[in-house]
């Protein structure tokens, strides 16, 4: 909603104007920061079993080198249900994995990082997600009526508040778009939402053309998790621009409980989710 | 002691009123019977004087006597006349304009006359029509809104974005009235040109501190538009083609020349173009906007006028996005005068502003508007030669719909969304005296007594131990707090009332006859903000008014002047310092969202804000070459403690610069005539960069470079400068012909800065490597208009 009325604003406000150049401009540096991404995602239909948590530090904003795996952690994932443990392997290359997670709809789960002395702790629920009913491709979905469009639809359960992630990933890019969708304004019906490329009159192939492939996924996330990732998407789209809000700090849910100015950037999630892969025709 | 001391004072005054006569009358413009405001009264060898109001009204008081009265006004020649001042009198003046008759005088701004020195008036800038018409302008557009900028003290956040800030304050600190009436968004195409169409316009005011008791509701400052009255004299027709917008302006005296009228009408007309472009045929981006006034005089004591503004902007790309915005205004006022020293002035005046937006990618559309009806009845008493009151009181009816949903087809995925409609009264009570203490010393003292009703009509939110924003302390942010229960309130009912008591207090002291130092106290309320937590301002902010959980903005400003004229007045100097405090300046969360949201009360904390600085004015009044150099140094903070919700508040609590905080402001403007055919002007501006949120991190998330923000505007976009040009060619006229040409070229941005408006941080897609990108809104513009009065 918030980011409807405001693209179209940027949308009106780029009609009007469009000298946008890239520059150099010296930014601050901060001291480098763990960060989680503890995502532990369940495909529909699958056990769920394998799975990952990445650990990196932060480097500087115009540092090209993203080299900066962690090593020398140990994570452990705790069922607070069932008391199950999980110790995650390490890799040696700043993945940490296993192979026997059980994935509980509902259930609460802790996370435990030890680094540099330092303990990290996160508890989330691992939420739900409805199916993926139908994928639609079309002209008139998106902004642009001459562009191909892709739509996904699912049903909206009427009874609870649903928070959704979702992920559009064209095969070949090097980044996928997310959008986060709180059912706020559209609780309890059916829901869609579409995926389209800019049309550049430069590069024939930046739209979507039929044989692209797409896959999309939708995610069942909580509030709290849609509150970080609205921001996060908020300011990796836009940070800085005119209608973009003044750009904050984004926390996530993990803690240092040894020093807890030394925050960690990241998150600790756990969420069913549905994907579809679609060719466009 | 103060008290007896000043009743003294007023008990004098009247011993000595008893032997005195009264001279009273109208000053007006005698080409066109336009009312001059602010023209000078005085009796020649004597420091007793008056100055016009904005009815062109002056009443002036002396001891029996002969007396040679002198009226002026800047730019117009001065009249004398002798009077035998054994009664009272009445005599009503018509000056002629200087310029037409005599190259080497050049309007420019203010007047800087005997009095004003010596009025306690300070911190005030005043713009006449003409000058404003003569400073150069992007694409020959010329604009109130950036003419204004280039005086100290006033600023904005760059091109392209709205409304003005002026002493590091916010741009809904503004009170911008046009004929009285308040305009809530003063920009056209999301901040590029303004509302006010300048062919309508006669002088405007802006006070910056000091604001005389009869304004309130804005802590920062009043920007008073006055339209024209119409040519009372003949029918008249002015106009204008430039390359975004033409004008039209009629206007001529009505009921056999006891009244006249004023019809300006202003429209754009790239979406005419746009028809024609292959790319943009579906596109429609346009604004216009219609001025109106009229008056009528019923007798030489009663009159009455009636004015009235209509203005959109209308935008509809391709269908998609349909959005439509303005101001509507209107007021209808009844000038009495009771007597040779009793001038009143009864006002009904209604202003609307609304927007709407429709989406039809998502089948919504979405409407707010905010609505008020204000009477005002204003009193002006010219007591004696020592002392004239000004009292009166006003109140405001306010109705905010914050925002409606509609799904505009029956398969739209939106459901309809209603937020609560909000209604308030406002209510003032004020009474202010100008004083002559002694001859050096004048004094103006007021009271403003301020009442805020927050009117029932909707239910309000109440929060687990009244708290609406609480501190997370585990994760280190603010959060919702835990909604209770709901309180109904009935139309019948207030759920807040707000008093406050406004002293306003100003003194000038006269060093000699051409110099004077001025200090000033001004407290004032503010029941009204807008919510904005975007970089700029935008036609969607929503005003919400005070109540139970945002209480009133309150500002103290302390001021103190110099003024000197020299050089017979050819130059004069204003050397201002101000600070001022703002208390319950609100701010926004981190990832606060205030659109669609019924409770605006969980996104923000209560802050303060304070601002200082040092501002110089350097004008050249006459002579070919007229024109000011402005300097301005200034800080402006704010901070926001964490207070009852706990926690440090934002940025740990430590003030930070708000977005208006320009250390440096410099900037000069220069008129310069060469010959009755050809003028040129230029503007130049310095300004340091504005305070914005830069990355001072990056990290890996989901395949994504995600960027960490550092403290709250601790960085700074680079220094802002331009420089613009204009010429303007006049030929010969005709004098066989009533038509009068005029030809503007202009060039905006003459070296093409490219000034940052935004830098935004992204990665890029294709390359995943992250980038500064910067956004400029106007390289060089060349601009060409021309102007005709027929």
């Amino acid at each position: 909603m918030q980011q409807y009325i405001k693209s179209a604003i940027i949308l009106v406000c780029i009609i009007l104007t469009s000298c946008e150049d890239v520059i150099d401009v010296t930014v601050p540096t901060s001291a480098p920061r763990l960060v989680i991404e503890a995502s532990l995602d369940w495909q529909k239909g699958t056990t769920g079993n394998n799975q990952t948590v990445k650990l990196s530090t932060s480097t500087p904003y115009f540092e090209n080198t993203t080299n900066s795996a962690v090593t020398n952690a140990t994570v452990t994932v705790t069922n607070e249900n069932t008391g199950n443990v999980y110790n995650f392997v390490n890799e040696n290359n700043g993945n940490y994995t296993i192979n026997n997670f059980q994935p509980i709809i509902g259930n609460t789960y802790s996370l435990e990082i030890i680094y540099n002395n330092e303990i990290y702790t996160a508890t989330e629920k691992m939420i739900s997600v409805s199916p993926i009913k139908r994928v639609e491709q079309s002209l008139e979905g998106g902004f642009d009526d001459d562009v191909l469009d892709v739509s996904i639809f699912w049903d909206d359960p009427v009874d609870e508040e649903n928070y959704y992630l979702l992920v559009f990933y064209e095969q070949g890019d090097i980044v996928a778009t997310f959008e986060d969708f709180p059912d706020e304004f559209v609780n309890g019906n059916e829901l869609d939402e579409f995926f389209e490329k800019e049309r550049d009159d430069d590069d024939e192939f930046e739209e979507f053309n039929p044989g692209d492939v797409v896959e999309i996924s939708l995610y069942g996330v909580s509030k709290q998790f849609d509150y970080y990732a609205s921001l996060l998407i908020e300011q990796y789209d836009s940070a800085g621009d005119p209608f973009s809000t003044i750009p904050g700090k984004l926390k996530g849910n993990c803690v240092n409980i040894t020093n807890p100015d030394n925050v960690p950037f990241g998150y600790f999630r756990l969420s069913e989710f549905d994907k579809v892969v679609y060719t466009f025709q | 002691m103060k008290q007896s001391l000043l009743g003294l004072c007023l008990l004098f005054s009247w011993v000595v009123t008893a032997q005195n006569f009264t001279v009273r009358g109208k000053v007006k413009d005698a080409k066109n019977g336009e009312t001059l405001m602010g023209a000078t009264v005085f009796l020649k060898g004597t420091t007793n004087g008056a100055i016009t109001n904005n009815y062109g009204f002056y009443s002036l008081t002396a001891v029996k006597g002969n007396y040679t009265l002198v009226v002026s006004y800047m730019g117009y020649q001065e009249i004398t006349k002798s009077i035998i001042l054994n009664e009272n009198l009445e005599f009503n003046f018509e000056l002629n304009e200087l310029s037409e008759s005599l190259d080497e005088v050049v309007i420019t701004a203010d007047e800087p006359e005997r009095i004003s020195i010596k009025k306690p008036q300070m911190s005030v800038s005043k713009l006449k029509a003409s000058t404003i018409k003569q400073m150069p302008a992007v694409l020959g557009e010329v604009d109130v809104i950036k003419s204004i900028q280039m005086l100290p003290g006033v600023t904005n956040n760059g091109e392209g974005s709205p409304g003005f800030n002026v002493r590091g304050g916010a741009v809904d600190q503004n009170l911008v009235l046009l004929d009285e009436a308040i305009i809530y968004n003063t920009s056209h195409f999301f901040g590029f040109f303004s509302v006010f169409n300048n062919d309508a316009i006669k002088d405007i005011k802006l006070y910056k501190g000091d604001i005389p008791a009869n304004f309130g509701g804005r802590v920062s400052s009043v920007l008073d538009v006055h339209q024209k009255d119409g040519n009372s004299k003949q029918f008249a027709l002015t106009g204008g083609i430039g390359l975004i917008s033409s004008r039209l302006t009629a206007e001529a005296p009505l009921f056999s020349n006891k009244g006249s009228f004023l019809i300006a009408g202003r429209s754009s007309y790239a979406h005419l173009f746009m028809k024609g472009m292959d790319e943009f045929k579906d596109d429609k981006i346009s604004f216009y906007d219609l001025n109106l006034k009229t008056n009528y005089s019923i007798n030489k004591n009663n009159k009455i006028y009636l004015s009235g503004y209509f203005g959109r902007d209308v935008f509809d790309i391709n269908n998609i996005i349909k959005n439509n915005y303005g101001n509507a205004s209107g007021n209808l006022r009844w000038n009495h005068i009771f007597n040779d020293k009793l001038f009143s002035n009864l006002s009904l005046i209604y202003s609307k502003y609304d927007y709407q937006i429709v989406l039809d990618f998502v089948e919504l559309d979405w409407v707010a508007d905010i609505v008020n009806y204000n009477l005002k009845y204003d009193f002006k008493y010219y007591l004696n030669n020592n002392l004239k009151l000004d009292f009166g009181l006003s109140s405001i009816f306010y109705n905010l719909n914050p925002g409606e949903v509609k799904p505009t087809s029956a398969s739209s995925p939106v459901n309809p969304l209603k937020l609560d409609e909000k209604r308030a009264l406002e209510s003032g009570l004020y009474i202010s005296a100008e004083h002559k203490i002694s001859n050096k010393l004048t004094a103006q003292y007021g009271l403003r007594l301020s009442r805020f009703n927050r009117l029932g009509g909707q239910p309000i939110t109440n929060y687990l131990n009244n708290l609406p924003v609480v501190y997370n302390n585990q994760f280190d942010i603010y959060e919702a707090g835990e909604a209770t229960s709901e309180t109904n309130f009935s139309t019948n009912k207030s759920i807040k009332t707000f008093n406050n008591l406004e002293p306003r207090l100003g003194l000038s002291y006269q060093l000699n006859q051409a110099s004077s130092i001025k200090a000033s106290y001004t407290r004032s309320a503010q029941y009204l903000h807008l919510l904005s937590n975007t970089t700029s301002v935008t036609p969607v902010d929503v005003w919400t008014p005070s109540g139970k959980f945002i209480k009133p903005q309150l500002s103290n400003q302390y001021a103190l002047g110099y003024y000197k004229n020299f050089n017979n007045q050819k130059y004069t100097l204003e050397l201002e310092t101000y600070y001022k405090t703002t208390s319950n300046r609100i701010d926004y969360i981190d990832g606060s969202d205030l659109i669609g949201n019924n409770n605006i009360e969980t996104e923000i904390l209560n802050g303060e804000a304070r601002a200082y600085g040092l501002e110089f004015l350097l004008r050249k009044n006459t002579g070919k070459l007229t024109g000011w150099l402005a300097y301005t140094l200034s800080k402006s903070e704010q901070r926001t403690l964490g207070g009852n919700a706990g926690g440090p508040g934002i940025n740990n609590g430590n003030w930070y610069n708000t977005p208006y905080d320009r250390t440096h402001d410099v900037s000069v403007t220069g008129i310069y005539k060469l010959n009755d055919s050809w003028s040129f002007s230029a503007n130049a501006v310095f300004q340091t960069g504005r305070p914005v949120t830069y990355p001072n991190a990056q990290y890996q998330y989901e395949g994504l470079s995600i960027a960490s923000f550092g403290n709250r505007n601790e960085s700074r976009l680079p220094a802002y400068h331009r420089l613009d040009v204009s010429a303007t060619y006049k030929p010969k006229k005709n004098l066989n012909r009533k038509l009068q040409g005029e030809w503007v070229f202009g060039v905006y941005n003459a070296y093409n800065r490219r000034n940052a408006a935004s830098i935004s941080f992204l990665q890029n897609q294709d390359t995943g490597v992250n980038e500064a990108n910067r956004l400029s809104i106007f390289g060089i513009i060349p601009s060409i208009t021309y102007n005709f009065k027929f």
